[in-house]
């Protein structure tokens, strides 16, 4: 296995006031492509400050973060956004004036990627295999329910054809049956399909799920 | 899913919040629509009674000016001596502004009563109303030989009259440069003329300055009197659609000379030698009267007209033109394009256009804080969604793109909108303005009359009520084009200046917003 992604001595913090916080401290770690990973960690130690700067939705002070070799910031992040990762919010974050649909839609416009020319079909048949009907697919987002929201959410990450999926809390807002329909989502996505899944989480019931399971404590990501 | 798909997606889809702009953009639109259209429609009455006035400018003495200068003169001896030497035009200046493009003709002459010697005038048929003998007080009885021609000297070969077709020579030819550079003794005469005395093309005519009553003040110095005539060849003879109006009341007392009828056109060169001529033998009958007389400079100031008229192409070029060649008047002398009646009368017109542009641009400057500030709240409430398309890698300028047309598009229909009402409601509120306007200066300028008046016929007579006739408030293409354009302009301040302050973050801190 080959490393997808690389961290390499990302260091972040912020300051209240004159006291500086450091949150990551020179961290380094490497995730190994078609995996399912979970970042677990106490609250506050910086899980989802991680996962934005691997996102590249924020910026790290220092260090250098590699997609596949590639240096994400030479790469460009609205590039590397656009072409390489797909993310996947607590809050789903859909566009809310569009339908399932048109949001699965959304990413595979944007994209650089070579994608089939019958996109539509394509959308409609990712949305189905994370279990959206296609009647369910052409309403309006606000009209479904949160687990069915996040559904969509996963299949607009995957439908620009990449590699990397970002969760940050994907099933903090769900109820026990659809987090668990959605975790085994994220296993199928990594098992049938190849591929790596960054999911932060609070729930040890996820993580247990996970092919591997990291902490992160005192700025530094570890093994568990 | 492009963003124009976005765009009118998301307009289909919040309804309320579409028709709330909508409605914004439709109240600003009457508001500007109201405020350029009664200003443009007083441009366009101001324009349009231009066009119909003659393009003429005269260059001129600026009297009023010389007596201001000299009468501030403390001194009463040099003020005297100022008002020896009165300012005349530069014959070199005059010439340049022949020049200009824009002169299409010129008449730049000097003019003179004359009596004829040997043929008779044209009547005026006002003649049964006159006496031309009263008794003075001694009891004698004095005969009175009214003027009976109007001999203008002409510099220029392409007059005024003869470019706008008021004359035609009909026989012979008009009078050209060798005439003038030559001075010769010819004339041209209108057709009246000489078919009052049968006269054709190769005949001479001879006439005088002098009234051939007063002859004897020559005699008894021993003048030969033949010396105060010129006899002059006629060259052509030309027709004029000029008359005086029998209905006038000053034509009971005109005397013939007044009458276009009986103009005698002659070189200005020729004009001058016979006018310094009879100077001569004037100084020579009553050398007492001319005994401080400067005969060079009498020579010259009859060799200068007081006025020369210009005819430009085009009634729109004639205030570019004062204004081309204001800056370089030499002293006492002024570009008259008869404009201070013209604005006196627009007075009204521009009071109107005046505050129309205040009110455009108060609405203006307001609509684009009240859209700023509808689209910074409207936004506001779009936050995490420019964060979710900025984390999907969609570009900060696709972002404004999609928020731009969104905003654009309810501009349109409202602007739309706006200009059928706003045309409708410029249109009334135009005609009320107007109607006050004018109620309330001919209040206070009642004593003034609003006509383009001269001695000469050169400006074109317009009244105030056939200035503001032209006067209609319409909603032209142009001006819906430039209300779209002013909005497009609104639109693209209100996005750009809330989304950048937005898009100045990095997604995850737009999203945690």
């Amino acid at each position: 296995m080959s490393a997808i992604l690389k961290l390499e001595n990302i260091c972040y913090g912020y300051t209240d006031g004159s006291f500086k916080r450091e949150i990551l401290k020179s961290l380094s770690y490497e995730f190994q492509a078609g995996t399912f990973y979970t970042i677990l960690g106490p609250s506050g130690s910086g899980k989802t400050t991680l996962l934005s700067i691997m996102a590249g939705l924020d910026k790290q002070e220092s260090g250098k973060i590699y997609f596949e070799g590639e240096d994400i910031d030479k790469m460009g992040l609205y590039r590397y956004r656009r072409n390489k990762i797909g993310v996947v919010f607590q809050s789903y974050n859909l566009i809310t004036y569009l339908t399932g649909l048109e949001n699965t839609l959304l990413s595979m416009t944007e994209t650089d990627n070579k994608l089939p020319a019958n996109r539509k079909e394509v959308a409609y048949a990712l949305l189905n295999m994370v279990g959206i009907a296609n009647t369910k697919a052409d309403r309006l987002v606000t009209r479904l329910s949160g687990g069915e929201q996040q559904r969509i959410a996963i299949a607009r990450a995957i439908a620009c054809n990449v590699d990397l999926i970002f969760a940050d809390e994907p099933t903090g807002n769900l109820d026990t049956a659809t987090e668990q329909e959605i975790i085994r989502l994220f296993q199928m996505l990594s098992e049938r399909y190849g591929k790596t899944i960054i999911a932060v989480t609070h729930s040890n019931e996820v993580s247990k799920l996970s092919d591997h399971r990291v902490l992160l404590k005192n700025g530094v990501l570890n093994d568990l | 899913m492009n963003f124009y798909q976005r765009a009118l997606r998301y307009i289909q889809r919040t309804p309320t919040k579409t028709l709330l702009l909508v409605i914004t953009f439709f109240l600003i639109g009457n508001l500007v629509i109201l405020g350029l259209g009664v200003s443009q429609a007083s441009d366009n009455a101001k324009i349009l009674t231009r066009q119909k006035m003659r393009a003429v400018v005269s260059y001129e003495i600026d009297y009023e000016g010389f007596w201001k200068y000299a009468d501030a003169i403390e001194d009463v001896n040099e003020r005297d001596e100022v008002y020896k030497h009165y300012p005349k035009l530069d014959i070199a200046y005059a010439s340049r502004l022949t020049e200009d493009e824009r002169v299409l003709a010129y008449n730049y002459m000097i003019s003179d009563i004359a009596y004829g010697i040997d043929f008779d005038h044209v009547p005026l048929g006002n003649e049964e109303n006159k006496n031309d003998s009263y008794v003075d007080e001694n009891g004698n009885t004095v005969t009175y030989k009214e003027p009976e021609y109007m001999l203008c000297g002409s510099r220029s070969v392409n007059m005024i009259e003869l470019e706008e077709g008021t004359w035609q020579v009909n026989e012979g030819r008009f009078l050209n440069e060798e005439d003038i550079d030559q001075a010769r003794s010819v004339a041209v005469i209108t057709e009246e003329l000489a078919s009052q005395n049968n006269l054709r093309v190769g005949d001479t005519i001879t006439v005088t300055r002098t009234n051939p009553n007063n002859l004897s003040r020559y005699k008894d110095k021993g003048i030969n009197t033949d010396e105060l005539n010129i006899d002059l060849d006629i060259i052509g003879i030309y027709s004029t659609s000029e008359d005086v109006d029998p209905n006038s009341e000053s034509f009971r007392w005109m005397s013939p000379y007044e009458s276009p009828k009986n103009k005698i056109l002659i070189p200005m060169t020729t004009m001058s030698e016979f006018m310094f001529n009879t100077y001569l033998l004037d100084r020579e009958a009553d050398p007492e009267s001319y005994r401080d007389d400067d005969i060079e400079e009498t020579r010259e100031s009859l060799n200068t007209p007081s006025q020369v008229y210009f005819l430009l192409d085009d009634p729109l070029h004639v205030d570019q033109f004062v204004a081309d060649y204001e800056r370089s008047l030499p002293e006492f002398q002024m570009l008259n394009a008869n404009n201070e009646t013209f604005k006196k009368m627009a007075r009204p017109l521009d009071t109107m256009s005046f505050f129309a542009n205040i009110v455009v641009w108060i609405v203006v400057v307001n609509a684009v804080v009240i859209i700023s500030l509808v689209t910074a709240l409207t936004l506001k409430t779009r936050e995490y969604e420019i964060g979710v398309l900025l984390s999907i890698g969609v570009s900060k300028l696709i972002v404004v793109a999609q928020l731009f047309l969104e905003l654009l598009l309810i501009a349109f229909v409202g602007f739309a909108l706006a200009s059928v009402s706003g045309s409708l409601m410029a249109g009334r509120v135009g005609d009320l303005v107007l109607d006050y306007q004018s109620n309330a200066d001919a209040q206070y300028e009642s004593d003034d009359d609003y006509y383009f008046t001269s001695s000469d016929s050169y400006f074109t007579e317009v009244t105030q009520d056939e200035l503001f006739s032209q006067y209609h408030v319409s909603v032209s293409p142009l001006l819906i084009f430039e209300i779209f354009i002013l909005g497009t302009g609104v639109v693209l301040i209100s996005i750009v200046i809330p989304s950048a302050m937005i898009m100045r973050l990095n997604p995850k801190q737009i999203l945690l917003q």
